[in-house]
C-alpha cells in the first residue's frame, strides 16, 4: 500500500472512531441533527464532483437523484418495512440505474444543454412521485422509525454514524477514481472531449460510468433522509436547493481534487447551520450568495486552488 | 490599594451580586419555535409570528407568566421539512426552552411530531392539517379551527346541497394541502349522496385555466369545489370570469388558498364576487370576542412596519390565541409541567380572541369553526373595503352565520 493510501485510510478510520465515540459520549442530540446534515452534504458534493468536477458535466439534477434515494427508502418502508441498510443499498441501485438512463439519454449534450436536461429530469421524476399515492403523493407521508439498534441509544445518532460511513465510502470511491485511469480519462475529456476521443479515451463509456457512480452515491446519501425527517413530500425531497447548495459547495471547495468538495461542504454546511440558528432570516440566504460570489471571483479554482500544485492539477493523493 | 478604591470595588461587587441574584430569581420563560420566514410559506409565517409577538408584548406588559418575563426563541425553517428536526433539537437540547410552539403549516410541522412525542413535550400546533393523525401525541393542541378532517368540505358541500345541488365537480392542485382537502371532499360527497361528475388534479405550475374551466362546464356540475393555491386561485377566477360556469352552478369555491390575504384580495377585486370560500376570521359581527378589536388595532399598526399582510385575518389572531391558551393554562395550574398543562388544555374550554376553544382527543378543535363566506359587493383596487362587515358574509357554521347564500353563482357574481 502506498504512503498516501495509508494516510488516507488511517484518517478515515480515525474519523469513524471519533464519530462513533461522539455517539456514545454526547447526550445532547443537537450536534447529531446538525452534523447529519453537514455529512449528508459532504456525500452529495463528493459524489457530484465525479461527474461535475472530473468530467466537467455540470449536473443540476442532484435533487432528482437525492429525491429518488428518499423515495426508494419510503417505498421500501411502506411496502416491506425494510431496514435502513436495505433502504440505502436499494437507493444506490436505483440511483445507478437512473444515472445510466440519464447518461444514455443526455450525455451527447454538452455544457448548458446537459445541465438543462438534468433539471428536466428532476421535474419529470417529481411529477411522477407527486402522482404516486402509495408513497404519499402530493400530500406527503409520515414515517415511523423502527426501534434503534444497539450500541446506539437514539436513532439520530445511528443515522449520524451511518452517514459518516457513507462519507468514507463516497470519498474512497472518488479518490480511487481520481487516482485511476478512469480519473485521468475523465480529466482528458473535460479538457477536450474530441482530442480525448481521438487519442483513444473511451469517452462515452467513461461518462456513463461517472453518471452511474455519481447517481448511486447521491441516491444512497439521500436514502437515510427519509428516516431523519420522518416525513417525505415531493416539494422537500426534490427541492432545487439541494442542487444549488451542492454546486456551491463543490465550486467553493474546488472540483479538481476529492478533498475540495469535502472542504466546501464542511465550510458551507457549517455556515448554513450556524446562520440558521443565529441570523435566522433572509440575511442567511444573502450571506451564502455573497460567499459564492467572493469565492468565484477571488478563488475561481476553489479553496484547494489556493494551495499546492498537486491539488490544483488533480494529482495523486 | 487605598481605602476609597477598596470601597469602590466592594460597592461594585455588591451591585453585581444583587443583579445576578435578581436575574437568577427571574429567568424568562422561553417559548421556542421555528417559523417560515423565507421560502413559500414566509408570508403566512411572518403574519403568524407577529400575532405571537403581540401576545408576548401584552403578557410581558401585564408582568409575564408566573411573575417571569416571556421570551420567544425563533428560528427560520425556510418553509422546509428538512430544517425543522435540527431546529427543534436545538430548541430542546441547547436553548432548553420551557414550551414549544409549532411552525406555521403542515410541512414543517410533520417532521417534529415524533421528536416532540418522544421527548414528552407539549406542542401548540399552528395551522397544520391532520399531522397528529398517525403520531397520536396526547400533548398536541392545534390552534387552527379546522376541527374534524372533513369539516372544510362538509361546510361547503352542505351549503351546495341545501341550494339544490346534486352533482359536484372537484378541481384540486396536485400539492399537499389541496390533495388532503380533495380526498375529504370525495368522502363527504359520498356521505351526502352527491354525484361527483368531474374530479381532476392539475399540476402546481398551471397558469392558464380556461381549458380546465371549459371541461368543468362540460360536466354541468351544480357545485364546483376548488382546492387551490394562491397563484392558481387567481388564475381560476380569471378563467371563470372570462368563460363563465353556466347557470346550473349553485356555488363555487370551497378551499381556495390566497383569497384570505389582503394583497391577493385587493388584486382580484370584483372577480371575487359570488365566490364562497373558507376563512378563519372575518370582520363580521359574530366574530368579535374579548380583546379581538384591540388585537387588530395593534396588528394594523405593526403590520406596516413588519411588512406583512395588512389585514392579517387568516393567521395572526390564531397566533395570539395560541399564546392566550398557554397563558390561561400556566396561570390556572401555576405550573410549567408539560403533562399538567396538557391535562388542563385538554379538559377545559379556553377563552380567546377568536372565540372559545375546546379540544377533542386528537388535539384538534372539538367543533369546527372553519368559516365558509361569500364575497359580495367587492370593488376593484381597494384594500380597506375588506376591513368592514358585509364584504365576506359568513354562511357556515350556523352559530357564526351572518347571512344566506346568494345563488346561482352567476347571479351572485353581479351582487
Amino acid at each position: 500500500m502506498q504512503r498516501s493510501s495509508i494516510v488516507f485510510w488511517t484518517g478515515a478510520l480515525l474519523f469513524l472512531a471519533v464519530v462513533f465515540a461522539m455517539t456514545q459520549l454526547l447526550r445532547n442530540e443537537y450536534p447529531f441533527f446538525a452534523g447529519y446534515v453537514i455529512l449528508q452534504f459532504v456525500v452529495l458534493s463528493v459524489a457530484w464532483t465525479i461527474l461535475g468536477g472530473y468530467a466537467g458535466y455540470v449536473n443540476f439534477g442532484t435533487n432528482a437523484f437525492f429525491g429518488v434515494g428518499v423515495y426508494t427508502a419510503v417505498l421500501l418502508v411502506q411496502a416491506y418495512k425494510a431496514p435502513l441498510g436495505v433502504q440505502i443499498a436499494a437507493a444506490a441501485v436505483v440511483g445507478s440505474l437512473l444515472g445510466l438512463g440519464v447518461g444514455l439519454l443526455t450525455l451527447r449534450m454538452r455544457g448548458i444543454f446537459f445541465s438543462i436536461a438534468t433539471i428536466a429530469l428532476a421535474i419529470v421524476i417529481e411529477t411522477t412521485v407527486t402522482n404516486w399515492r402509495f408513497v404519499g403523493g402530493a400530500a406527503g407521508i409520515q414515517l415511523q422509525r423502527p426501534p434503534v439498534t444497539a450500541p446506539f441509544d437514539s436513532y439520530v445518532k445511528m443515522l449520524f454514524f451511518v452517514q459518516a460511513l457513507l462519507v468514507v465510502l463516497a470519498v474512497a470511491i472518488t479518490r480511487f477514481i481520481q487516482n485511476s485511469r478512469i480519473g485521468r480519462g475523465l480529466h482528458a475529456l473535460r479538457d477536450d472531449e474530441l482530442a480525448a476521443e481521438c487519442t483513444g479515451v473511451p469517452t462515452l463509456r467513461l461518462k456513463l460510468l461517472a453518471c452511474v457512480i455519481s447517481g448511486a452515491l447521491i441516491s444512497a446519501g439521500g436514502a437515510p433522509a427519509a428516516m431523519y425527517v420522518q416525513y417525505a413530500n415531493p416539494d422537500s425531497a426534490f427541492n432545487l436547493n439541494y442542487s444549488v447548495s451542492v454546486l456551491a459547495m463543490s465550486l467553493i471547495g474546488g472540483t479538481s481534487h476529492w478533498i475540495g468538495p469535502i472542504l466546501g461542504a464542511v465550510l458551507l454546511g457549517t455556515t448554513q447551520q450556524f446562520l440558521t440558528v443565529t441570523i435566522s432570516s433572509e440575511i442567511n440566504v444573502l450571506v451564502l450568495g455573497v460567499m459564492l460570489v467572493v469565492f468565484v471571483v477571488a478563488a475561481p479554482k476553489g479553496i484547494i486552488g489556493l494551495f499546492g500544485k498537486s491539488f490544483r492539477s488533480g494529482g495523486r493523493a | 490599594m487605598n481605602r476609597r478604591r477598596v470601597i469602590g470595588w466592594a460597592v461594585a461587587g455588591i451591585a453585581l451580586g444583587l443583579m445576578s441574584v435578581a436575574s437568577a430569581e427571574e429567568p424568562p420563560i422561553k417559548i421556542g419555535m421555528s417559523m417560515p420566514q423565507t421560502g413559500g410559506l414566509a408570508g403566512g409565517g411572518k403574519a403568524s409570528l407577529l400575532g405571537i409577538e403581540i401576545w408576548r408584548d401584552d403578557i410581558n406588559a401585564k408582568g409575564g407568566l408566573l411573575g417571569r418575563k416571556v421570551e420567544l426563541v425563533v428560528y427560520d425553517d425556510k418553509s422546509s421539512a428538512s430544517e425543522t428536526p435540527a431546529l427543534y433539537a436545538k430548541l430542546l437540547d441547547v436553548d432548553k426552552v420551557d414550551l414549544l410552539f409549532a411552525p406555521y403549516a403542515t410541512v414543517p410541522t410533520a417532521p417534529i411530531m415524533p421528536l416532540v412525542k418522544q421527548r414528552g413535550m407539549l406542542l401548540m400546533g399552528n395551522f397544520s392539517f391532520q399531522v397528529n393523525s398517525k403520531v397520536h401525541h396526547d400533548m398536541w393542541f392545534n390552534n387552527a379551527p379546522w376541527g374534524p378532517a372533513d369539516s372544510w368540505a362538509t361546510g361547503f358541500l352542505t351549503l351546495g346541497q341545501k341550494a339544490g345541488g346534486k352533482t359536484v365537480a372537484i378541481l384540486s392542485a396536485d400539492q399537499e394541502f389541496a390533495q388532503n382537502i380533495a380526498t375529504t371532499a370525495r368522502d363527504v360527497a359520498k356521505k351526502l349522496n352527491l354525484q361527483v361528475v368531474f374530479d381532476q388534479a392539475y399540476p402546481p405550475s398551471t397558469a392558464e385555466f380556461s381549458s380546465i374551466i371549459r371541461a368543468v362546464n362540460a360536466a354541468k356540475p351544480d357545485i364546483v369545489f376548488v382546492a387551490s393555491y394562491p397563484p392558481d386561485s387567481a388564475g381560476i377566477l380569471r378563467a371563470v370570469n372570462e368563460i363563465g360556469v353556466g347557470d346550473n352552478v349553485k356555488i363555487l369555491g370551497g378551499a381556495m388558498v390566497g383569497l384570505q390575504f389582503g394583497a391577493v384580495m385587493e388584486n382580484m377585486g370584483s372577480l371575487l364576487n359570488g365566490v364562497v370560500n373558507f376563512n378563519t376570521w372575518l370582520p363580521e359581527p359574530s366574530m368579535y370576542f374579548d380583546g379581538t378589536k384591540a388585537f387588530f388595532e395593534k396588528y394594523s399598526k405593526r403590520a406596516v412596519q413588519a411588512k406583512v399582510d395588512p389585514l392579517g385575518y387568516y393567521l395572526a389572531p390564531y397566533g395570539y390565541a395560541m399564546g392566550q391558551m398557554i397563558e390561561e393554562a400556566v396561570n390556572a395550574t401555576k405550573s410549567l409541567d408539560q403533562k399538567t398543562l396538557a391535562k388542563y388544555l385538554r379538559e377545559n374550554t379556553h377563552k380567546t380572541i377568536v372565540g372559545p376553544i375546546t379540544f377533542a382527543e386528537d388535539g384538534e378543535w372539538k367543533e369546527s369553526a372553519t368559516l365558509e363566506a361569500q364575497f359580495r359587493g367587492v370593488k376593484d383596487k381597494n384594500m380597506d373595503q375588506f376591513r368592514s362587515a358585509g364584504k365576506q358574509v359568513i354562511l357556515f357554521p350556523d352559530r357564526l352565520k351572518t347571512g344566506d347564500l346568494i345563488t346561482p353563482f352567476e347571479d351572485a357574481r353581479n351582487k
